[in-house]
């Protein structure tokens, strides 16, 4: 039962998270469900940079209470939106 | 300094093309636009149009540049593009200079919304870079590849004139071989507010250049004008720009006088000392509305009036006796176009251009 | 791979006076001795009300007030000085004074109290907005000092202070003035102040230039001016022409919008333009004032270009670890101390340093190093990619 609910409110966060991705940084070439669960953000995948990954600290704050105190963990954090919503879910749910 | 490009980008669309039809076509009534957070007030204004930025090509890189810097960007890469000049000048001989009133106003009262509506822990990067003056012209160095010195400038009335005369200074000093110099400001709502009520409107939607009138009306306008800049006249050239020193009344010689006449300094009745004998005279800000940049605006008619050796109508026609307006739009004999700008405390300015 | 076809070495300008204010000081007595005591004064915020705690480095030093912006009175306390010290009185209305400023919060009707007002009525306060129309910095300043020549703001960023010293020294060399006022300032705003946070480059300690432990840049607020004349102005008046400014360069990275060029191919562009203009080689500069904002960006780009062109010998200082970084005033305080350092034969330990990065291939000076040489470089790297190089020489 509580891994069903794990699941599902991840997929619910990543959903989220593809339209923010998208309206947020006005990406324009794709559209929040073309993007893989796994594809790489930075780089060569979503092509985000350096500007957008500071912004995605700004998105998870101001949509989901998340913070991020060290950008240099955040390379691993912002890969791919499996990793931001697998970072977010443990943020707001931690292990006591 | 020769002129070896031209972009625009303005209410009546992109590119000098758009420019010469407006000028044939005439006067068009300005759009009523409600005002984001004033209910009830609607402003009259002469908005670039969404589908005037719509070029996936040019701003492929530019997916996070407000509607400032994309305005800036498209007429400074039809600028450079038409100029030819990058086959002959390296990149890192070309010069920028941008000239702005307003700046990046509409992200800057955004990103002020991120502060109030979320903390000053919760702002936005994106809308931070974007609010300083020069990320424009940053955004056209990346796009066009430009690597010589770039500069932003400001000033309420005059920064157009400053930027050109730099631009002059640098190809004379050879600190660059080509200079692309541009303005660029945007309307938004938070301005308008305070226009509505600083300025005058006219009922009838008409800028009146040649009323010469102590509460003189004007209807705010936005967009961008660049040049490209040469120290050689290049084939096809728009002719030849020059900065007269500040306060200098208009040469003898000029064939032709544009009064910039736009409504922004209220008290418009000295208009009426500067209409030099034997030109004709001519006023266009009714065609793209009341802009703190509009000299550069007046500088690309007057660029097209010596390339194309034609006189365009006035839109709004002069009724003043001894005002030798210029009435309907043909074919002439264009020597030296004189434009001229005053400011609130009287001081004139005025940009030749000539073959 | 330049195709200019002068020899370099263009008519210099004469520096006959110079203005400082920041918190390293309130002029440039008062910031000397803090120099050469190693004095520096970060602290919290306290010119506006903020959650963030990120130390801040403002002026202590009380300002006439008087209605004008705080950016404006810091302007007005430097020319104030550096006109003083030209020996020039407060009404140039005599002479062909250009004045060109640079500064990146005063452009900008960023007025919180302003907005919120507007966003909860739905009107403008037009006492703000008329205020806002007659506060171009350059107009301002000029229209207070009576300066009748050509005057512009610049608006580059983090280079527009360096800039303006640029666009002045082009004005005097055509003859569009005699005199120049050129520098920069900037207040601490909580606008920028956030902006700033936000980007993830602020240090919530003291900062650290070119220090391998440095985590950012702090704020800082202030005004750096210099008179610049045309040697036959400076002879005309019988005033010394000890200081002088060579040359300037600018080039721009055309990367991006907050990061610098990885390769420094833009600041070592600007930086030979300028070397090349002053008629002066790399082996002649005796020190570089750097940008320096202790970035891990900045110092590692900014250090690897200077080693590259000066060797990795260079005598390095950033004296952001005294003022913070003051955004459109950092050029023209930087340029003012490195006026300062060749008139006065020493240069400052450069406060906030303490440990070579290894990534840097040259370290900061860590402590008072007399000055071997007549010139000295300033450079300054802008967000949105602009860089820019001051060569300063001193006659004597």
């Amino acid at each position: 039962m509580q891994g069903q609910d794990r699941e599902q409110e991840l997929a619910q966060i990543r959903m989220k998270l593809k339209d923010l991705l998208v309206s947020s940084l006005n990406i324009e070439e794709v559209t929040p469900d073309q993007i893989g669960d796994d594809d790489a953000l930075f780089g060569e995948g979503l092509g985000l940079d350096s500007l957008d990954a500071v912004e995605i600290v700004v998105i998870l704050q101001r949509h989901f209470g998340v913070e991020v105190k060290d950008m240099e963990r955040g390379r691993e954090i912002f890969r791919s939106v499996n990793s931001l919503a697998d970072y977010i879910y443990d943020f707001q749910h931690p292990t006591p | 300094m020769n002129i070896a490009g031209l972009g625009i980008v303005f209410n009546r669309g992109r590119g000098v093309a758009s420019l010469e039809r407006a000028l044939e076509e005439g006067w068009r009534p300005p759009v009523s636009l409600d005002l984001k957070g004033v209910p009830g007030l609607k402003a009259a204004a002469y908005p670039v149009a969404p589908e005037t930025l719509d070029d996936k090509a040019v701003l492929a890189k530019a997916r996070r540049a407000d509607r400032f810097t994309r305005m800036a960007l498209l007429s400074a890469f039809d600028a450079w593009t038409c100029s030819r000049l990058g086959q002959d000048v390296a990149p890192s001989r070309v010069g920028v200079i941008l000239a702005t009133a307003l700046g990046p106003h509409v992200t800057t009262f955004g990103f002020l919304d991120g502060i109030l509506d979320f903390g000053d822990a919760a702002v936005s990067p994106t809308a931070f870079s974007h609010s300083v003056h020069n990320a424009a012209a940053s955004y056209i160095a990346m796009t066009l590849g430009l690597r010589g010195p770039t500069l932003t400038v400001t000033d309420f009335h005059f920064a157009f004139h400053e930027a050109a005369r730099l631009a002059n200074l640098w190809l004379d000093e050879r600190r660059c071989d080509a200079v692309l110099v541009g303005t660029v400001d945007e309307l938004g709502h938070v301005m308008q507010a305070a226009c509505a009520r600083l300025l005058a409107a006219p009922e009838d939607g008409r800028i009146k250049p040649f009323a010469f009138a102590r509460e003189a009306v004007s209807i705010p306008g936005e967009g961008s004008v660049f040049f490209a800049f040469a120290r050689e006249p290049p084939p096809d050239s728009f002719g030849a720009l020059h900065v007269a020193a500040p306060g200098a009344a208009p040469a003898a010689g000029l064939t032709h006088c544009l009064l910039e006449a736009d409504g922004l300094i209220g008290d418009e009745s000295r208009y009426a000392n500067l209409v030099a004998p034997g030109a004709k005279i001519g006023a266009y800000a009714p065609l793209f509305g009341s802009i703190m940049t509009g000299s550069a605006f007046h500088a690309a008619v007057a660029a097209l009036m010596v390339k194309g050796q034609r006189e365009y109508a006035c839109p709004v026609p002069a009724d003043a006796p001894g005002v030798s307006a210029i009435a309907a739009t043909k074919a002439a004999a264009v020597g030296a176009v004189a434009s001229l700008r005053l400011n609130c405390a009287g001081a004139l300015r005025s940009l030749v251009l000539s073959r | 791979m330049s195709s200019r076809t002068d020899t370099g070495g263009g008519k210099s300008a004469v520096i006959s006076g110079l203005g400082v204010v920041s918190a390293a000081g309130g002029n440039v007595p008062e910031t000397l001795r803090n120099f050469a005591a190693v004095r520096r004064l970060p602290g919290p915020v306290s010119l506006f009300t903020t959650p963030l705690d990120p130390p801040v480095f403002e002026v202590k030093q009380p300002l006439p007030g008087n209605g004008a912006s705080r950016t404006l009175q810091l302007a007005l306390q430097a020319i104030r000085e550096a006109l003083a010290g030209a020996r020039l009185g407060g009404d140039l209305s005599g002479r062909r004074v250009g004045v060109c400023l640079g500064t990146t919060v005063a452009c900008q009707l960023n007025d919180l109290e302003f907005y919120t007002a507007f966003r909860r009525n739905g009107v403008a306060p037009l006492e703000p907005v008329r205020r806002f129309l007659k506060g171009n910095l350059a107009e301002a300043a000029a229209a207070e000092i009576r300066a009748t020549g050509p005057h512009i703001t610049t608006v580059n960023a983090c280079s527009s202070g360096s800039d303006a010293i640029g666009v002045a020294l082009s004005w005097l060399r055509a003859g569009l003035c005699d005199l120049a006022i050129a520098g920069g300032a900037d207040e601490l705003n909580r606008v920028p102040f956030c902006g700033f946070a936000s980007l993830s480059v602020m240090s919530r300690q003291p900062c650290a230039p070119y220090d391998r432990d440095r985590q950012g840049l702090n704020l800082g607020e202030g005004a750096g001016v210099l008179i610049l004349e045309t040697p036959e102005s400076a002879a005309a008046r019988g005033v010394a022409a000890d200081l002088v400014l060579a040359g300037y360069g600018a080039a721009c990275d055309a990367h991006h919008l907050t990061a610098p060029r990885p390769d420094g191919t833009g600041l070592e562009a600007a930086i030979r333009a300028s070397l090349e203009e002053a008629g002066v080689t790399a082996a002649d500069v005796a020190f570089v004032n750097a940008h320096g904002t202790a970035t891990r960006d900045n110092d590692k780009v900014e250090g690897a270009v200077l080693a590259r062109v000066f060797g990795p010998g260079i005598g390095v200082l950033s004296t952001k670890g005294y003022t913070g970084h003051t955004l459109g005033a950092a050029g023209g305080l930087e340029a003012a101390f490195t006026a300062l350092a060749l008139r006065e034969g020493w240069l400052p330990a450069s406060a906030g340093f303490a440990n070579r990065d290894d990534e840097i291939p040259l370290g900061a000076l860590r402590e008072r190093t007399p000055v071997r040489g007549r010139w000295g470089v300033s450079t300054s790297l802008a967000f949105g990619g602009n860089n820019a190089s001051l060569v300063i020489g001193c006659n004597r």
